[in-house]
């Protein structure tokens, strides 16, 4: 065994030498939410281009944006998929690079409703990768999903004990100020307060907040009824059949996740190489496919098994969009003002 | 045997100079210079572009002043002594059997309680969700034998915290006990209860007296990581609950507000020290009351 890993190791080692020797090898430093990319795509985007991926993960937009942020001028990340509103954020702040539309193909095959939005006008630093919506989760088993239409029906008193919500400030203040009739992206002191105690009156209904995989309290029985991100849904239905999705009547979150260039990438061109690669139909559905979540690109839904295509989970009807909402970087002070009522919040009880 | 072993004088001064200037480097490097970081943040302004600003100030200490803090911390608190009031009800006894074991055997039995070690604790603390889940095996079997008619609420629970945080600390708490008692001298025992103590007498007079060192060492070191492991209570209490960690890590990442997370990260290690320096006083004091 031991002299075959060692032929195995030099042969590696004499062909890497080898590539270096002709040309310097291209490298696209990329840098995605883990378990977001399937290895198939970034294997045949290695042997059409020569490019070689090196793929590094991160799991929240607050760690990307710290890395990008502090390593700002080392220029180590050559791709990114930041969130709508880091996308602002980062934009305004001048940590990415404008996108050249003229090397990408395919750009209008995008679903016109997720391009040109407020986060970023023009598209002039993102191309849509993937995206989605919050809502509710119901067990079907346990409670009748036909009776659930709003966010409202959470702080029902049968379901004291069986609610879940994702831990994440913005998606749990979403739930409230819809609620009461606001944007989920009010930077009004007065209103924020006002969803902090309705909130309020709801945490002691809520039996756990997680966002490391949402759909487990369902799978493990804790809970009932709740807030979960679709993709979840159509990944937990494997397990547990009666999970159903819900579009609450005062509006889902939206989500959408794009492509953006930082300032200082050593590739910018292997980065739009990749994005073009990404746009073509045939990739991007073999990225919803295998991810579970929606793409934005028309062109690839046409290829989807009609089974998922026809899914609302994951294709939600204009109907169930009505009221919903994109969340929007809100700046510094209002973003303190959440957080000061997410510690009260969950230091309450 | 050991002057073959030991290389010449000057070269052993050498190594001897490397090893100590290799660990007070490091030393310096990770732990005195990051700490001193923390604190200058503390002492800044924050700011929204580049995270901190001038001029110095105390505002985030201020701030932790609010009784919604204090009490963060107060439970945070609370949950450590459960857990080091759980180790220590469990790791006693057990230390003292060990130490009562048939030698051939321990070296088995030590090796077989480090062996979780070679797991990371956060899988390990995965695998307790999945038992105490409504639906997994340990509900599983208490419905199957007829003793419940529904899922008992173990997880997301205060008791669930507690109960993973000892699972994961108990090691601490049983080896340095399990020194003591290997020293421990069985005759002592003997002259007591030859002096006419009962069994109740003899554990309190001279057991724990003798094996206080050991009490005090796995105090310790189960007390301290309890503080600061917040994600325990995060997996298996369902995030409800607050502590001193999720603050800083919720101020530094999601908030960005550094100075606050830094003040806090600095008064959770002054709590700590201010630990360490009362476990020192009670060493001394013990060390004194032996010597004569």
């Amino acid at each position: 065994m031991k002299p075959l890993l060692l032929a195995g190791t030099i042969t590696l080692a004499l062909i890497v030498a080898g590539c270096g020797a002709d040309r310097e090898p291209q490298v696209l430093n990329f840098y995605n939410w883990s378990e977001y990319m399937p290895q198939e795509v970034l294997d045949r985007f290695e042997r059409e281009t020569g490019i070689e991926v090196v793929y590094t993960t991160y799991d929240s937009n607050e760690a990307l944006y710290a890395k990008l942020k502090l390593l700002d001028e080392s220029s180590q990340y050559d791709l990114a998929v930041p969130s709508t509103y880091y996308v602002s954020k980062m934009g305004r702040e001048g940590l990415l690079a404008p996108i050249d539309h003229g090397k990408l193909h395919g750009l209008d095959q995008l679903d016109p409703q997720l391009r040109d939005q407020a986060f970023d006008p023009g598209n002039t630093y993102s191309v849509p990768y993937l995206w989605g919506t919050a809502g509710i989760a119901v067990d079907a088993a346990a409670i009748d999903p036909a009776g659930i239409t709003s966010w409202g029906d959470l702080w029902r008193p049968e379901f004291r004990g069986r609610v879940m919500m994702t831990n994440d400030v913005r998606d749990v203040f979403h739930v409230g100020l819809k609620l009461l009739g606001h944007s989920a992206n009010s930077t009004d002191p007065a209103q924020i307060e006002a969803a902090y105690h309705k909130l309020a009156e709801l945490l002691p209904s809520v039996r756990t907040f997680n966002s490391d995989a949402p759909r487990m309290p369902y799978l493990e029985g804790e809970a009932d009824i709740g807030m979960i991100w679709n993709g979840e849904v159509v990944t937990g239905r494997a397990d547990l059949p009666t999970l159903t999705y819900i579009y609450p009547r005062e509006g889902a979150a939206l989500w959408l996740d794009s492509f953006v260039i930082p300032k200082n990438a050593r590739n910018p061109e292997a980065a739009h190489r990749f994005i073009d690669f990404v746009l073509r139909p045939e990739i991007a559905a073999l990225i919803s496919t295998e991810i579970g979540y929606a793409t934005p690109n028309l062109a690839a839904r046409k290829l989807l098994d009609p089974a998922v295509a026809a899914d609302r989970t994951l294709y939600p009807q204009p109907e169930d969009l009505v009221n919903a909402e994109f969340q929007q970087d809100l700046g510094d002070a209002a973003t303190l003002i959440y957080h000061h009522y997410w510690d009260r919040l969950k230091a309450g009880r | 045997m050991a002057e073959v072993a030991l290389p010449p004088p000057r070269h052993r001064n050498l190594l001897r100079s490397a090893l100590l200037g290799l660990s007070w480097g490091w030393l310096l490097a990770l732990v005195l210079v990051p700490n001193l970081l923390v604190l200058a943040a503390s002492l800044l302004n924050r700011d929204p572009t580049h995270f901190l600003q001038l001029p110095l100030t105390l505002d985030s200490y201020r701030r932790l002043l609010d009784p919604l803090y204090l009490r963060v911390f107060l439970d945070s608190l609370a949950l450590a002594l459960a857990t080091t009031l759980g180790c220590l009800l469990l790791g006693y006894p057990f230390a003292w059997a060990l130490s009562r074991i048939d030698g051939r055997w321990r070296p088995l039995l030590v090796f077989l309680l480090i062996l979780p070690f070679w797991t990371n604790s956060l899988v390990r603390t995965y695998a307790i969700k999945q038992l105490l889940a409504a639906n997994g095996p340990l509900n599983g079997a208490l419905l199957a034998l007829g003793l419940i008619d529904a899922p008992l609420e173990l997880l997301y629970t205060q008791g669930a915290v507690i109960l993973g945080l000892v699972y994961l600390l108990l090691p601490f708490m049983i080896l340095p006990l399990y020194a003591v008692f290997e020293d421990l001298r069985p005759e002592l025992l003997l002259a007591s209860r030859d002096l006419g103590a009962g069994r109740l007498a003899t554990f309190v007079h001279v057991l724990i007296p003798l094996t206080l060192p050991g009490i005090l060492a796995g105090t310790l070191l189960v007390l301290l990581p309890a503080l600061g492991m917040f994600y325990v209570a995060d997996i298996l209490g369902g995030a409800r609950v607050l502590l001193v960690g999720n603050i800083i890590k919720n101020q530094f990442l999601d908030a960005r507000d550094w100075p606050f997370g830094a003040a806090a990260s600095i008064l959770l290690t002054a709590a700590m020290a201010l630990l360490l320096f009362a476990h020192r006083l009670a060493r001394r004091r013990l060390r004194d009351g032996e010597a004569p």
